[in-house]
């Protein structure tokens, strides 16, 4: 599912991580903790393939779902479109309107996403990574912009896609992702 | 090219075109600046004609700034925006890139029709080869949509990348301007037909070469580890 040996990841002369080794199969859950700073947000990018690694080898499945606080959305764009965009651009395993309803955001739905709550924005964006149902999930703080419910529906999506054999490699939420079944320190 | 390729061309084109037509900004700001400067040099020309390679070089000068002002909306703009990573993982570099170009033509050719009726009515340039002003302001229109694209796909991830997307773009939008003049020049009636068919042949194979390189291009620039 996912392994990795060595992995690495540098900015200039500074090693952010360094011989991260990791193995997931289906199922697994992995929780990273670590510190501000620590490399965690980074480790995910590279994993999802949004940043390369400086060394390391990393094999991992192709559809994989990311959701991160510092992943924008498109302001101008309604949260069904962006489902529809992202169906367009790599096919989805259900309708945008399930998937928006999957994460409590049928009301929103035909409202553009620079008019959303930084919760709902989390919410639009955890739609987008379950769509094309992966094999892979990386969650960067998954619950850190939600209330009480909306963590509640992340959760349990969380949950059932992890029953699906689902591998998940989260950041930092230890009370939502209790059932972890690997757990990496990130400590610089 | 396969229909699902297609399929995502068109996609992130309409993805464009709802961004823009909802923010507005780039569409004014192109428009703006086609119609003053037009204006200005009608005003400038008053009573007299200019003579058809000053004219062909006024026009294609006037073209090239409302191309560069498409710029940010290609890939800078995703960039500064935090867009660019959703985009990666939703798509491929190949089909993001010709969707946003495709977007880019479009406008810019919608943008030459009326830029370029109000240059010949205002100026009241006499048109003598029409054939050949039409077929080398679409000739330019493609070569500046797909170097304004691979300018901007290029420069977006680097830090600067403002001011690299001009220093890449600076050298390759220069030669298309002098080709286009040479084809503008004879629909306003300077030199001959053979010489802007050679300019003209030039300034698509200058096209078409950005436009092939592009893609393949960015798949190594744009930071995937596939």
């Amino acid at each position: 599912m996912l392994t990795a040996n060595g992995l690495g990841r540098r900015f200039g002369p500074r090693w952010i991580f360094r011989g991260i080794d990791l193995r997931l199969d289906p199922g697994d859950c992995l929780l990273v903790r670590g510190n501000n700073g620590s490399g965690k947000s980074t480790l995910l990018k590279v994993v999802a393939g949004l940043l390369a690694r400086t060394e390391g080898t990393l094999h991992r499945p192709v559809a994989l779902g990311y959701a991160a606080l510092d992943l924008a959305v498109y302001a101008n764009l309604t949260g069904i479109e962006h489902l529809e965009l992202a169906g367009r651009l790599r096919g989805e395993a259900r309708t945008p309107a399930e998937s928006l309803h999957g994460v409590g955001l049928t009301d929103a739905a035909h409202q553009v996403a620079g008019n959303y709550s930084s919760g709902m924005r989390a919410r639009l964006k955890l739609a987008l990574a379950l769509a094309h149902d992966p094999e892979l999930l990386l969650l960067d703080e998954p619950s850190a912009a939600l209330d009480e419910e909306g963590r509640a529906i992340v959760a349990n999506a969380l949950a059932d896609h992890r029953q699906r054999g689902v591998a998940i490699v989260a950041t930092n939420d230890d009370r939502d992702l209790a059932w972890a079944t690997h757990e990496l320190i990130l400590d610089r | 090219m396969s229909s699902s390729w297609i399929a995502e061309i068109r996609a992130v084109a309409q993805k464009e075109w709802r961004s823009e037509r909802r923010a507005q900004h780039g569409l004014w700001t192109a428009g703006l600046f086609s119609v003053t400067a037009v204006t200005g040099m009608a005003f400038a020309s008053f009573g007299q004609r200019p003579p058809p390679t000053l004219a062909a070089g006024m026009l294609a000068v006037t073209l090239l700034f409302t191309a560069v002002t498409a710029v940010p909306r290609t890939f800078l703009a995703e960039e500064e925006q935090g867009t660019m990573d959703l985009l990666r993982l939703l798509g491929r570099p190949e089909t993001i890139y010709l969707g946003k170009m495709l977007y880019v033509l479009v406008q810019l050719l919608a943008q030459t029709v009326i830029l370029s009726t109000l240059f010949v009515g205002l100026t009241s340039t006499p048109v003598v080869e029409p054939t050949v002003l039409v077929a080398g302001l679409a000739g330019y229109a493609f070569a500046l949509a797909t170097i304004v694209s691979f300018a901007g796909a290029l420069a977006a991830g680097a830090t600067n990348r403002w001011l690299l997307a001009g220093a890449v773009g600076m050298p390759l939008l220069l030669p298309a301007v002098a080709m286009a003049v040479g084809v503008l020049r004879v629909g306003f009636g300077a030199g001959f037909v053979s010489g802007a068919i050679q300019s003209g042949l030039s300034l698509l194979g200058f096209g078409v070469l950005a436009f092939a390189s592009a893609p393949w291009m960015l798949r190594g620039l744009w930071g995937r580890d596939q």
